[in-house]
């Protein structure tokens, strides 16, 4: 009977779109296959389903796990993660120009991932105190506080795109925390200035200009800056309809598609499996952060609400990017699509999320 | 107050749904975004993405198909192929300094040239650049063994010219040689650059004919541009083969006469006798079994690319330009040649009979004694019929005969001339052929626009071009296509090299057309005259050309003619066909500064009948 009533306070629903969006991730990098020559073509599909299982492992965890206790201990997590950060920089590995990964043995962690969780632990902990009426500029200042100083750690590595999932995430929580429009309002300006004086005082790298360049004139450069764009846009318009098929995408299997694996693995959705499979999957997240965000909605306390909610601007703001960038609506950064690309640390992160939601929808009542 | 605080927190319940809602709002909107863009690139551009993507992958390679060979009328190959390598290096490696700097000592080519081989060919940017076509086997072999030295090069296989007889019938062949920037413009749009293209000879005239067409390979690549696999492949269609009508041999011994005939002159004083040219046409038929001209070019120095050196030198002046084929590019006052034609245009006016006499006393009056004009044998001829005078090549006669003409004011010597073909081609299929020049009142009006004095057509013209001499132009072709008029009473054949095509496995493929024969309205009995006259050129004993046939047992008809070109040597002459009773062979024989017809040209024909004819006496060369 203790099983039972368990079973009923399981959120099947996210489970399954959860393991749907895993599983059809698996099948995509298993239909890319090698990456070189020679390489064995199933490498990453079967990491991908060690990290899933991993994933389900730390999922099922949370299940047990009160999230409510974590609260407690969200300074030790939001210091530890910071410390994570600062190590990377003195001694990451670096990878197409930034430093992003720590080796552990044969497996390389990206602590950025992670921290997009504990930032949204820290914040929700942080804000639940508001309870909904988050009338205070002082609160709010420090909220943006605790967020900035990962970001600008983030930036250094650098890694912009994930520096932004942060500044969504903030948004995100600060909106379900009740800030007043006003100071919402007063927060994009600045936001926005911010922005400007980046491009004004050419802190961007030079790659990243390039992106921007790219981004607002697709057809620039299309053998140099603007090759992945197009070679990515080539993939999905030419899968049409119903795709190319698995194992059938051109783009994919003769190399035209950069990072297809990870950053790109939509392009290859697109192209094998065409408007039908990728629509499909845009439906898959739009249910999963619908039911995201009703979980929230039905927690018990704030704490829960703004968890539920900074996980869904987390994932919103990653597909937008992802998806995005891969049809020309976005700019290229290296940011994952959530359960779909290949990547432990990614898995390992969005499987932690789900594991909090669940843990919220079974204490919805207690 | 209990109502109170229930209603404040049902407040914050609303609010917070509200909020929700418009995050869930937000991510519809995103995704519905995502959703629309897959729509338009997917539904409505589906299709010209799916072109880009096979434009991609796809990489069409044209196959070259294999040159149609050239063969002698007895299918003895004059012109063939053969396998050779060709290195090329891939576009990638251009830049590389050491690279070039070791192909440059392996090859023995200076760097920059390898460097402005590499660059100035604009060929597709992806396409291997020809540094050397032709390249040694053991370069080649060199190559493949240090692989690891010279990364990007590759070896091809890539067929070339061959001419297993050397330079024979250089002029008749022609010679291949890349495709210019011109060219791929003009012509027909399959061909592309780096590919051969005939230039002179019948690889021009029959270009169509033994390029056969390309074949095209599907390749597959990946983004690194490499090729992972044939998708399909369409066998180039190799071209045909021509026949010509040439004979190998005779053309050999022709060749070899026309030196004879040129030494000849030179031991006689002549040391400008250094071009000329013989044909030699079956008179029946047009067709030409011999046909060369001096000083030739070695076919082979442009397989695989000429080098500039040898393209200057081919092209200097002082070389006389080997490359022109002076049989049907170079046109000569013919001299005396040309009297068959004054006397077929003395017939047919009727100015005069076959028996008609003219006296010659050395110098000729006819005009006036103010226009005093010498006959070449200034103690003269004394009263000669039209088969005397011919015989002796009597000029006296023929200024007689064309000063009658002249005064019935209808410009017929120019008109009997074109009616036997001249100042127009004659329509061989080779390339570059000149008609030489028929002058007359209008032509010399328009000639001297400019000096009004010199405009008017006067008796002198007339009689001056009665004699081959003055502006009258005709080439060595025409000289023995007039000559074949004679020999097959009146029929006038069209010369031509090509006697059929076959494909590579010898079965005929294509027709060649062969025109019916035009005859011209002159009575075989005029033709009959004037032949009795040339065959006594050979054979009596005051004949022009009878030193020249001593001893030769098959009647020839023949003429010899000597013309002067202002600040030159005389040109030797000589036009004849044989036996005179079934004529089978028609020759001509030129040589510049080579002094007189009857003492080198001549001489240098009966070099060619004895082969001909299986006449061992070469006492006519000897003398």
């Amino acid at each position: 009977m203790i099983l039972g009533s368990r079973v009923r306070k399981i959120e099947f629903g996210i489970m399954f779109i959860t393991l749907s969006l895993i599983v059809f991730g698996i099948l995509m990098i298993y239909s890319i296959g090698a990456i070189s020559d020679g390489d064995d073509p199933l490498h990453f599909a079967k990491r991908q389903l060690l990290w899933a299982f991993f994933g389900i492992g730390i999922m099922g965890g949370m299940v047990f796990l009160d999230y409510s206790k974590l609260k407690a201990y969200f300074p030790l997590i939001y210091g530890g993660i910071i410390l994570l950060l600062l190590t990377i920089i003195l001694f990451g590995k670096s990878t197409l120009g930034a430093q992003r990964w720590i080796s552990i043995g044969s497996f390389q962690l990206q602590p950025s991932e992670f921290a997009k969780l504990a930032i949204i632990i820290a914040l929700a902990a942080f804000l639940e105190r508001s309870e909904g009426k988050l009338h205070d500029v002082k609160t709010v200042i420090q909220a943006i506080g605790i967020t900035i100083v990962p970001i600008l750690l983030i930036i250094m590595q650098p890694d912009l795109g994930t520096a932004l999932v942060f500044v969504f995430i903030l948004i995100g929580i600060l909106i379900s925390a009740g800030i007043k429009v006003k100071h919402l309002a007063v927060i994009l300006i600045v936001g926005l200035l911010l922005v400007a004086m980046v491009f004004q005082f050419n802190i961007l790298k030079d790659y990243q200009q390039t992106r921007l360049v790219v981004f607002l004139n697709p057809d620039i450069d299309p053998s140099g800056g603007g090759y992945n764009l197009r070679q990515s846009m080539i993939a999905i318009g030419s899968g049409g309809i119903f795709g190319k098929g698995l194992f059938s995408g051109t783009q994919s299997r003769l190399n035209f598609i950069p990072e297809r694996h990870t950053d790109f693995i939509f392009s290859v959705i697109g192209e094998e499996l065409g408007l039908v499979g990728g629509g499909l999957l845009v439906l898959g997240f739009f249910l999963l952060l619908t039911r995201t965000l009703a979980i929230g909605a039905n927690s018990r306390n704030h704490f829960g609400l703004l968890l539920a909610t900074g996980i869904t601007s987390m994932w919103a703001f990653q597909v937008l990017i992802n998806i995005g960038m891969t049809i020309g609506i976005m700019p290229i950064t290296g940011i994952p699509l959530p359960f779909i690309s290949y990547g432990g640390s990614s898995m390992m992160t969005n499987m932690f999320a789900v594991g909090l939601l669940l843990s919220i929808y079974a204490r919805r009542f207690s | 107050m209990d109502d109170v605080i229930k209603d404040k927190e049902q407040r914050i319940e609303d609010r917070t749904i509200i909020r929700v809602d418009v995050l869930v709002a937000i991510v519809f909107i995103a995704l519905a975004v995502i959703v629309v863009r897959l729509w338009y690139l997917q539904a409505i551009n589906g299709e010209k993405y799916k072109v880009f993507a096979e434009e991609n992958r796809i990489r069409s390679i044209p196959v070259r198909a294999p040159r149609g060979k050239i063969l002698d009328r007895d299918r003895r190959p004059l012109a063939v192929n053969r396998l050779a390598f060709t290195m090329t290096l891939i576009p990638e490696k251009m830049d590389d300094e050491k690279l070039l700097k070791r192909i440059s000592e392996l090859l023995e080519i200076p760097i920059d040239v390898i460097e402005e081989r590499i660059e100035s060919k604009r060929v597709d940017p992806l396409m291997p650049r020809v540094i050397k076509r032709d390249v040694s086997p053991e370069t080649v072999a060199y190559v493949k063994e240090h692989s690891d030295k010279f990364p990007g090069v590759e070896i091809i296989d890539d067929p070339i010219r061959d001419y297993p007889r050397g330079t024979l019938a250089s002029h008749v062949l022609g010679y291949l040689s890349e495709i210019s920037d011109e060219e791929l413009e003009n012509e027909e749009p399959e061909y592309l650059l780096g590919d051969l293209i005939g230039k002179n000879g019948v690889e021009n005239q029959y270009e169509d004919v033994l390029s056969g067409s390309k074949g095209v390979q599907l390749l597959e690549v990946n983004a690194g541009n490499v090729a992972l696999r044939t998708l399909k492949k369409e066998e180039p269609d190799p071209g045909n083969d021509l026949v010509l009508t040439l004979d190998a041999e005779i053309q050999e011994v022709a060749e070899r006469a026309l030196q004879k005939g040129m030494d000849l002159a030179k031991k006689d004083g002549f040391k400008n006798a250094r071009a000329g040219a013989i044909v030699v046409m079956d008179p029946n038929n047009g067709e030409i079994l011999a046909m060369t001209s001096l000083p030739t070019y070695d076919p082979r120095i442009f397989s695989g690319g000429i080098s500039e050196a040898d393209w200057a030198i081919l092209n200097d002046e002082n070389n006389l330009y080997p490359l022109n084929n002076r049989a049907l590019m170079s046109s000569y006052p013919p001299g005396s040649t040309f009297k068959i034609v004054t006397s077929v245009a003395g017939l047919r006016t009727g100015v005069m009979s076959s028996r008609s006499r003219f006296t010659c006393t050395g110098g000729w009056t006819g005009w006036g004694k103010r226009w005093l004009k010498w006959c070449w044998k200034r103690s003269g001829h004394g009263s000669r019929n039209l088969e005397e005078a011919l015989t002796v090549s009597c000029d006296s006669y023929f200024y007689d005969v064309s000063y009658l003409i002249h005064k019935r004011g209808k410009e017929e010597l120019q008109l009997w001339s074109r009616k036997m073909g001249l100042g127009a081609n004659t329509g061989i299929d080779l390339p570059g052929e000149t008609g030489g020049r028929i002058p007359d009142k209008k032509w010399k009006a328009e000639f001297n626009k400019a000096w009004p004095e010199n405009q008017t057509w006067f008796p002198g013209d007339t009689v001056n071009m009665a004699i081959g001499q003055g502006d009258l132009l005709i080439s060595p072709l025409q000289l023995v296509s007039i000559y074949s008029i004679i020999a097959n009473d009146g029929r006038i054949p069209r010369p031509h090299v090509v006697k059929e095509v076959i494909t590579t496995d010898g079965m005929k493929a294509m027709a060649v057309e062969t025109e019916e024969m035009v005859k011209i309205d002159v009575p075989a009995s005029d033709f009959k005259a004037i032949e009795r006259g040339l065959k006594k050129v050979t054979t009596v004993a005051d004949g022009t050309a009878a030193g020249a046939f001593i001893g030769f047992p098959i009647p020839v008809a023949g003429k010899t003619g000597t013309s002067e070109v202002a600040g030159k040597d005389d040109y030797a002459f000589f036009a004849a066909y044989a036996p005179v009773d079934d004529p089978k062979y028609a020759i001509s024989v030129v040589i510049e500064q080579g002094g007189h017809g009857g003492s080198v040209a001549g001489p240098a024909a009966r070099e060619v009948f004895d082969y001909l004819f299986g006449i061992e006496d070469k006492a006519g060369m000897k003398r």
